[in-house]
This record gives structure tokens, sequence and C-alpha cells, in this order.
């Protein structure tokens, strides 16, 4: 007998449990909000700007030596936190994080962080020795680009959620597009929210995590349109709340096993990706695991909330892509 | 749908072929089937490393048959420095209307003189007070008008000339003399960076604007970040000028406060300070090659030619004032400041200093590079060591094996044999993946590797959708062929309209992202595209194949 995540044929009335799954989204988002409100954003130096150095770490050389000879140079916030690298024998690792540096003198902030940073890791290279110093990595954000990369990744949310809504108001009707969009804000906004009360780092690489995301809530919302679109056509007379219901019973197991699969890939880049990607693998699994509640109980609820036209003209839109394959 | 022509597959196995030839560099990469040779351990070791490169090129050659291009290692992988720089244009307008001055104070001491006192100038303007506007502000605008240059290849003006009050006229830069002022320095400065940072031109550096006024520089395996900002931070202004050691004038002139006339006082590595002449004998313009050699004894310094006119200068130079000294300034510090004992021919002049191999190095490729017309301010900075490079590589394979094993696993206990098609797709899948990345020279960032794994999950989407629907067809009493059939047609509108949107929110971050974000756009658009392919195409195929051979009574799925 093959695996089966979903029976066949099941009849589960998914809408008549929309004011529960309601109450639960309302919540959810206020709580984000209140986290996004109160703890906030642990911003990456992306978007806070200020340096990250990261250096192998000998045994005889503690934490505290290293936090003392950061604070005597820079001013404002130092953390220095130890890790280990992947692999056997990876030693031990750390990783050195401080504030954007105010300009002294005649300084632009740039000039300011680009000094604080040389001189860091220059004191650093005393402190270890230099024939042992190994500079794992190094990153120095000034002011001026943390503020637009900040800035171009709201863009690029803002700018990808509106072509979405355009595409699938062209493909389906204005009531889907409204549901798909409600779906991804909702995404958007609980991953944030997570990030907030996990307080992982949210950084660049996170924007692409939010992005995918919304891509990934998209393909999925957008398979259960097709279907509801198929059944309401087949089912004119029918209440819109059963065809949703139809749609979403003949397509739960398709979503069940694509989050799965999904899942799992991104499980295995979580646990054995190295530390670089886990920040950006844990957004993509709670994304994923959000984006398929969302693609039934917001996005679907929504579209049953509006309703849709239901007229009977003939629709053509499938036909458009007949001819391939 | 389940017609496959001949023509058709055919079509299938060219794409799949080409996909793979395309993806074998890789594979073959340094060497044939892993035979690599083995890099000397002694870089500096010059026969070890000349067979290394031959050998290098051996194995290259033994696989001709291939194309040439690989993918390319994005610096989170293999090591390397960012770096993001602007340039001012203010500051660039600036410098240029101080370097006119100089023409100004010619136009006005031509026959007749035009009185006037010296110009002041306040950032990107410049005020001229004429001493008898009455007989001279006509003609002094008129040749202030005559000597304004033009801007690199572009007829834009440098200056607006402008008469304020009675006596004074004013030039200001405008907003598109400004503008292209900072594209001409932008393509000048990655030149001069370009040579400054990889001086005998071997190095798989590349630097790329930004905008009007930025200059991106990415240096692969180059740990150093330090190394790089500093040789970048030196204007690299370079003269020769006439100098006086004498302490006691030298005393004078620092208690003072003030030089004597035309001359001033520097900085200098071995006296101090020093007095020169203002006006220099001889400028960085006028030196052709700049090495590091090794001195006398036998300490790193550094030589230069200087040009043929430019030599013919030095000589008589040097033959009109031996005895005394001349100083070789570097941005306002001199680095050298030998007494003339004979006249030198030949252009040959040394730099000693107590400098090591790398310091001697770096000052011989800024000599070379020649003068920054601005100062370039250091953005972002990102710096990757090899180590953590490796680990990289290491954890994205790795991770990429499980996810696939664990996809593959999971596709075969849920569909059975169809689903072993849909692995068997998969794989052609990244081959096609890694074949149109190699093809297209896309860089393959850590990110990057996440977004084929990604793909992985999200490629059997596809066919999960399509399996769905045969299942439901086959559970309401169809054949397996008609099931299959119904399926793939019912399954197509749903896949395309899925996967555009998705192909839509890589679009973007690939617009907007930089580095190893761009990286993972790249990569997942690539696995869009492929996984529509081999889900709507290969799976079928594979299918359809296995219908005609077995022509099972019911599809176990």
């Amino acid at each position: 007998m093959l695996l089966r995540l979903w029976p066949e044929k099941t009849k589960v009335s998914f809408m008549s449990l929309r004011f529960v799954a309601l109450i639960i989204s309302v919540t959810a988002l206020l709580a984000s909000a209140a986290m996004l409100g109160t703890r906030g954003l642990n911003l990456g130096i992306d978007f806070a700007g200020g340096a990250v150095i990261e250096v192998d770490k000998p045994e005889d050389v503690t934490a505290d030596q290293i936090r003392a000879t950061v604070t005597s140079l820079v001013t404002g916030d130092v953390q220095v936190n130890s890790a280990r690298g992947t692999g056997p024998n990876a030693p031990e690792i750390a990783v050195i994080r401080f504030a954007p540096q105010p300009p002294v003198g005649e300084e632009t902030p740039d000039e300011a962080q680009n000094r604080a940073g040389d001189e860091v890791s220059a004191a650093l290279r005393d402190l270890i020795g230099a024939e042992r110093y190994n500079l794992r990595s190094e990153a120095s954000v000034g002011p001026k680009v943390s503020g637009e990369l900040f800035r171009s990744g709201i863009i690029a949310l803002t700018v990808a959620l509106a072509l979405m809504m355009v595409y699938i108001s062209f493909r389906f009707q204005w009531q889907y597009a409204l549901g798909a969009v409600a779906a991804l804000f909702h995404d958007v906004i609980l991953t944030m929210g997570m990030f907030a009360l996990t307080g992982f780092e949210f950084n660049l690489a996170t924007i692409a995590a939010l992005l995918t995301i919304v891509g990934y809530s998209m393909n999925d919302t957008v398979i259960v349109f097709d279907r509801v679109r198929e059944e309401a056509r087949k089912y004119k007379k029918l209440d819109l709340s059963k065809v949703v219901d139809l749609a979403i019973n003949a397509t739960m197991s398709r979503t069940l096993l694509t989050s799965g699969t999904t899942l799992l890939a991104l499980l295995s880049i979580f646990l054995f990706g190295g530390p670089v990607l886990r920040g950006m693998s844990f957004a993509l699994i709670f994304g994923v695991m959000v984006g398929t509640y969302s693609s039934i109980f917001v996005a679907s609820a929504v579209v049953l909330l509006l309703g849709i036209d239901r007229g009977d003209k003939p629709k053509r839109e499938v036909e458009g892509f007949q001819g391939v394959g | 749908m389940l017609n496959f022509p001949l023509w058709k597959v055919g079509l299938i196995l060219v794409a799949l072929l080409w996909g793979l030839i395309l993806a074998l560099p890789n594979v073959f990469s340094d060497g044939f089937l892993g035979i690599e040779p083995k890099q000397p351990a002694d870089p500096s070791n010059t026969t070890a490393m000349a067979a290394y490169e031959q050998q290098l090129q051996e194995a290259e050659d033994s696989w001709w048959f291939l194309p040439s291009g690989k993918l390319n290692l994005g610096l989170d992988l293999q090591g390397g420095v960012y770096l993001l720089m602007e340039i001012d244009p203010a500051e660039i307008a600036a410098n240029r209307l101080e370097t006119v001055q100089a023409d100004i104070r010619s136009a006005f001491n031509r026959n007749p003189l035009i009185e006037r006192q010296p110009p002041v100038q306040n950032g990107d303007r410049l005020t001229i007070e004429i001493s008898n506007p009455e007989e001279d502000m006509d003609e002094a605008v008129r040749r202030l008008r005559r000597l304004n240059p033009t801007i690199g290849t572009t007829q834009t003006e440098l200056f607006d000339v402008a008469q304020t009050g009675d006596r004074f006229i004013q030039l200001t830069v405008p907003g598109n003399a400004r503008t292209a002022l900072a594209a001409d320095a932008q393509s000048k400065m990655m030149e001069i960076i370009r040579r400054r940072i990889d001086p005998d031109g071997v190095a798989e550096i590349s630097i790329t604007p930004q905008g009007d006024n930025r200059i991106i520089l990415e240096a692969p395996g180059e740990a150093d970040p330090k190394r790089i900002k500093d040789i970048l931070s030196q204007a690299g202004r370079l003269t020769f000028n006439m100098a006086n050691l004498d302490q006691s004038a030298v005393r004078a002139a620092v208690n003072s406060g003030r030089a004597p006339p035309r001359q001033q006082l520097v900085d200098s590595i071995d006296y101090g300070q020093i007095l020169i002449n203002r006006i220099p004998e001889l400028t960085g313009a006028d030196i052709a090659t700049a090495n590091r050699c090794f001195d006398e004894a036998n300490f790193p310094a550094v030589c230069f030619r200087l040009n043929s006119s430019a030599a013919t200068k030095f000589y008589n130079l040097t033959r009109n004032n031996t005895g005394r000294n001349f100083a070789i300034v570097l941005d306002g510090t001199s680095m050298s400041s030998p007494t003339i004992r004979t006249p030198i021919p030949g252009g040959n002049v040394i730099i000693e200093g107590r400098f090591t191999i790398e310091e001697a190095e770096d000052l011989a490729a800024i000599i070379e590079a020649g003068e920054l017309p601005a100062k370039l301010n250091f953005l972002d900075e990102r710096t990757v060591g090899p180590t953590l490079g490796a680990e990289s590589i290491a954890a994205g394979s790795r991770a990429s094996l499980i996810g696939l094993a664990l996809v593959g696993v999971f596709m075969i206990l849920a569909y059975g044999l169809i689903g072993g098609f849909a692995v068997g797709s998969l794989l052609s899948n990244i081959v096609l993946i890694i074949g149109a990345l190699s093809g297209f020279g896309a860089t393959l960032t850590l990110p990057g590797i996440a977004g084929i794994i990604l793909t992985i999950g999200m490629a059997v989407d596809a066919n999960v959708i399509v399996f769905e629907r045969i299942r439901e067809e086959q559970a309401n009493g169809r054949s397996p062929a008609t099931a299959i059939q119904a399926g793939y047609e019912r399954a197509l509108s749903a896949i395309l309209d899925a996967n555009i949107t998705t192909f839509i929110a890589a679009s973007i971050l690939y617009l907007v992202g930089s580095g190893p974000v761009k990286g993972f756009a790249v990569t997942l658009a690539v696995g869009i595209i492929t996984s529509v392919f081999t889900a709507f195409v290969v799976t079928r195929w594979f299918t359809v194949l296995y219908l005609r051979l077995r022509r099972p009574k019911r599809l176990a799925m």
C-alpha cells in the first residue's frame, strides 16, 4: 500500500471552520503586530548598519578578552558570541558585532564605520597572534547603504505583491486576487512576527525568504483557486461554500504532499546547510506551513466572503494554454 | 497528450543532452575524471607552478569536446572581498575646478594682461575679482568662456561663467556637468582601480559600475580587505619637487608657520619635515612603468622609469642642480629626498625606504596606475575567508544530497513506480539547472544552492498535481491511458498559473537583490522553468513509454 497523507474522497467541511480560523488568524496577526511593536526585529547589519567580524577563537583566548579589546575601540553596543563551524574538528568561532560608529571630527559616518572595522580587525590580529589569526568573514555596512537596502527590500515585497495581484485578476476574477493578497499579507506578517519572537536575525536573506514564501503561498493558493473555478463551473447551482469545500478536499492530498516534500528539502537545509543558511531556511519552513494554512483558510475564505461571478458566460481562460505540451 | 511522435522524443533528448553537456565541465573541472594535478605548496616556486599550469592545460585539452563555461562560484563560496565604493560628484567638480586654475592664470597673463586678485574657490564655485572691471571685464569673461573645457568625450562644458556685481566673475559647475564628470570619473577610476589591485592582470577580479557614481569591486580569493582599502584610499598624486633640507630654514618655517615664497612644508619619511618648491618639476603622468625591486642593501624598493621626454627633463634637472636635493612626494608626504650627486640619464629612479615586499609592490602599483580623480568612499564591505567558503560548499552539497534523497524516497513511497519516474525527471531537472546556470555563466552562491534545494522540493509539485488528478480519474473508473490523458490536460492551467506567480517573485528578487540574494533568484527562476519542463514533458514521456511497453490494466498509485 502506498503512502497516503490524505484519504481519498473526503468531504471535510473546511469552510464551516472558517470562523474558528478567523479567530486564530486574527489572534496570530495581533500577536505578531504586538511582537513587532514591542520586541521589534533583530535587524542584521544589512539594515541596521555596523559590522560583524568572525574569527577562529583559540582555546586560550576568552570571549571576555575579545569583548574588552573591541569595547575599548568602538562606541555603542558590542556583542561577542561563540559558535562552532560545521564539519569534524571545527574550531570554535568568535562572532563579534558592533553598532554603527558615530563620526569623529570631519569624518562622514561611512568613514567612521570603516575606520572602526579596520581598527578592530588589527586589534584582534594582535590579540590572537598573526600566525593563528584566521578571518572567517567580515562585513561592514555604512549607514547610507543600510538605509537603501531596507528601502529596496520593502519595495521588492510591495512590487511583487502588486504584480501577483494583477496577474491573478487577469487570470481569475478580482475577488480571487483580493483573497490571494490577503493570504500573502497574512503570511508575511506572521513570519515577521515569528522573527520578532525568536530573535532570529532579519537581513537581506530573510527578505529573499519572504519573497519566496510569497511565491510559494501564491502557488498553493492558485492550485486551490483553479479547482474552485473548475468546480464552480461544473456545479453551477451548488452553494459557493460547498464548492470551495469540494475544491479544497480535492486538492488536499496534493497540498500536503507538496508541502511535505518542500519541508523535507528545507529541513535538510536547516539542519545540514550550515549556520549561514539557518535564518533563511527557518523563515522558509515557517512560511511554507503558514502559506499552506492561509491558502485554505484565508484566501478561500475571503473569496467565499466576497462571492464570485458565476454568470454563464463561456470561460475561455484555460484554453489559452492548451496548445502547450 | 499521450502522443509522442519521433520528432518530439528527439527534441526532449536534445534538450536533456544539451543540459548534460553544459553541466559536464563542472564534473571534469580541473582534471579528467577526478585526476587533478596537484598544486605546488610553494607558489613562488616558478618551475613547479609552470609545470602545474601545463598539467592543468593538458587536463583541459583532454576534454576539448566539452564547452568551457563552468559555474562561477560566488564570493561567499570561494572566499573573497566585495567592496561597494562611491565617488562624491561635488568633490570631483571641486577637484576639476582646481586644476583649471592654472589655465585661468595663463589665460589672464597673456598680453594684454588682466589684473585680478587671486581666485577664491569654495567647493565647486570659483570667484575671481577683476581689478579694473571697466577695461577688462568683457575680455576676462571672453577668455574664460574660450578656455572652458568639455568633459571626457561629451560636449558638456565644465562651468558656467557669470558676472556678479561690478567686479566679480563667478564660475559654477552646473548639474549636467557634474553628472558628466561623475560618469567620466567612474570609468577612469574603474581602470585605475583595476591597475592598482591587479597590476599584472592575472587575478579574476571584477569591477563593475553601479548607478552614476558607484563602483563595485569583487576580488575572489583575497581575504585581506584592509590591504585593498589601503591601496584604494590613497589619491596616488606623485610629484618631483626640488627640496630644501636645510634644518635651520625648515625650523624657521615651522616656527613662523610660514614657508618662504613659492615653497611649502611637507612631512618627510626620513627627515620629519622638509621644504619643497610648490611647483613640481615632474608629475605622476610622466612615469612610464613602476615595479617592486631591491636596493643595494637588498631591501625592497620601488623602481620606476620615466617616459622619454620626462627622462630628458630629469637629466637636465639633475645636471643643473648637482649637490642639491629633490623630493619624491606622494599625497603630500615626501617618500624620499636624495641629494643629486651626478646627472642621471635614462630616467630610472628608485625610491628606497624600509618597505616590506608587500608595501613596495602596492606602492609600485599605485604609482603606475596613476592618480585617482576623487576620493573613494567605502559604503559596504564584505569579506569571506577561504575556510568559511569551503565549509559552505561542503554544507551546501550535503544539504542538497540529503534533501534530494528524502524527497526521492517520499515520492516513491507515495506513488510507487510512477513516483520513480518523477524522481528520474527530478534528476534530469537538476542536470538541466546546472547546465543552464553554466551556460549563462551565472554565479552560484550559497543562497543559490538553497534555491536549488528548494526547487527540488517544489519541482515535484507539478508531478504531484498531475498524479493526484490521475488518481482521481482512475478512481472514477477510467483506464490508465485515459486517466493519464485527463490528468495532464486538467492539471495544465493550475501548474502554469502557479509557476508563473512564483516566477514573478523570483524576477523581482533578481531585479532588486544584490550578490548572494541575486544568486538565489537566478537558481529559483531557472529551476521553475526546468521543473515545469521536466514534470510536464519528461515524466509524461516516461509514463507513456511504460504504458506502451507494459500495457498495465491499472496504475498502482
